[in-house]
């Protein structure tokens, strides 16, 4: 076995010298988790917005099993997929297991309860009266709703990058959904299992190192966020 | 002033648990009136001003909009919205430039140089020019305001609910509103303020109405110099 600093090196090396490889499952990564946040985020928020601001029977039922879907683990949610969509599933006509839009399924599944639970913080955090105020001013629902959610933009982007570093990491979910199919479902976190379950450390490691990248630019970006939404003092 | 009412509620009642609030309340505000709306706290007196703004459901109420047939509040929440602006004690200020909350109450279709213009305007009226570009959250009490009270001007309601429109208010600040909201009156447009002190508004208000164990009751003008305190028990008893 090699040590770890010569792995290391081999790893930096495969990510520098442009490995074509590589890069496509890290470019597939960043694609099936673009997809699923992009369509995840807009219902999820309008969620958000509902539990904040209507008073309906059941909503804090809905809020306690949104928070249980927060500790799901995603093989669950990959298994629960798989029997849907499998030849004999119920969804089985679809043909969609080991594709890209199966793993984009299982990763909104994911993503929803996260960007609603966190969303939902965001808007209580924020001023009834922006609400109020974008309304008497005339504002119809719908822009006093964009209104609310420019007010609370901090909390709910850092909603945003929370969910995409869940789901870009995770791993049951792909596996059991895209197969793990090189140059059309490899994903970083299926690559990483793969090449361990080899013995070909160097790849793991480099793919390691682009979600550890990843996570610092996400943790940066959220404290940079956080900190301008801050009051001045 | 109009003999017609632009806004006319009747019997508004409002429960919170089994008490109630406002009980068969009813009130009406004619062009180019100025209503002092005073009351203890926790009278009802936000509440009130929330319902006719259509921010807050009443249990049950008739409501007439220019000599309009009555409607239900629910039917008439459009129209309350399109005519009547509600301030908060304490105004929101959207995050963004003086500019930027000013331009929020224009309809969203004005051409660009048209809503510079109206803006420019406004920021005259209220006196905030040096103030412009600042970010609106940073503004005192009283620029928030000024600030509040000219985003309504843009707006041009026909009805003005203003909520403590001069509390914690330095006295320059304070005359600065009244002037403003004067302006208002001589526009046309009727003013419901709700206020602790009926002292501050005395030369702006037209008639004093009080809320008192949640019914409506009129003071009259020589009732309220006299008055040392709207919670007088013994004047209010017998006003009733």
């Amino acid at each position: 076995m090699e040590s770890l600093s010569d792995t290391t090196l081999a790893a930096l090396h495969l990510l520098f010298s442009g490995n074509r490889e590589l890069w496509e499952i890290i470019a597939i990564s960043f694609r099936v988790s673009g997809v699923a946040i992009l369509v995840a985020t807009p219902p999820a928020l309008m969620v958000a917005f509902i539990l904040t601001y209507k008073r309906f029977p059941g909503r804090r039922l809905l809020i306690s099993i949104n928070s249980t879907f927060l500790s799901v683990p995603a093989v669950v949610v990959g298994l629960t997929f798989f029997i849907l969509l499998s030849r004999q599933g119920p969804l089985g006509e679809w043909k969609l297991l080991f594709t890209q839009t199966a793993m984009v399924l299982g990763q909104i599944t994911l993503a929803f309860p996260i960007l609603v639970a966190m969303g939902h913080s965001a808007l209580q955090a924020s001023d009834i009266r922006a609400w109020e105020t974008s309304r008497t001013l005339g504002a119809n629902p719908l822009r006093a709703l964009f209104t609310v959610m420019r007010e609370a933009r901090f909390g709910l982007m850092a909603a945003l990058l929370a969910a995409f570093g869940r789901i870009i990491a995770e791993v049951g979910a792909s596996m059991m959904l895209g197969g793990n199919i090189l140059h059309y479902t490899r994903n970083i976190p299926t690559a990483i299992a793969l090449e361990s379950s080899k013995g070909e450390f160097a790849q793991g490691i480099a793919l390691g190192l682009v979600l550890l990248t990843l996570a610092f630019s996400l943790n940066a970006l959220l404290q940079h966020i956080q900190g301008k939404g801050q009051p001045a003092t | 002033m109009s003999d017609r009412p632009i806004l006319d509620v009747s019997a508004l009642t409002k429960r919170f648990a089994k008490r109630a609030l406002l009980d068969s309340v009813d009130i009406s505000l004619h062009r180019g009136e100025c209503v002092l709306l005073t009351g203890g706290n926790g009278a009802g007196k936000t509440t009130l001003l929330r319902i006719l703004s259509g921010l807050e459901r009443p249990d049950s109420c008739g409501i007439s909009i220019a000599a309009d047939t009555p409607r239900s509040w629910r039917r008439c929440r459009h129209d309350l919205h399109n005519r009547i602006l509600y301030l908060h004690q304490h105004p929101y200020m959207f995050d963004g430039s003086v500019r930027y909350n000013l331009g929020y109450a224009l309809p969203s279709g004005l051409n660009k140089p048209l809503k510079r213009r109206l803006i420019d305007a406004a920021i005259e009226w209220a006196e905030l020019g040096h103030l412009h570009d600042t970010p609106a959250k940073s503004l005192s009490g009283g620029e928030r305001q000024r600030v509040s009270l000219a985003r309504a001007r843009l707006r041009n309601p026909q009805i003005l609910l203003l909520d403590e429109p001069t509390a914690n208010l330095d006295q320059e600040a304070r005359q600065r509103t009244l002037d403003l909201l004067n302006s208002f009156k001589e526009q046309g447009i009727a003013l419901l303020l709700a206020s602790h002190d009926p002292l501050h508004f005395s030369s702006l208000i037209d008639r004093h109405i009080h809320l008192y164990e949640g019914r409506l009751i009129a003071i009259e003008e020589e009732k309220l110099m006299s008055m040392p305190s709207p919670n007088n028990e013994t004047a209010l008893r017998s006003t009733a």
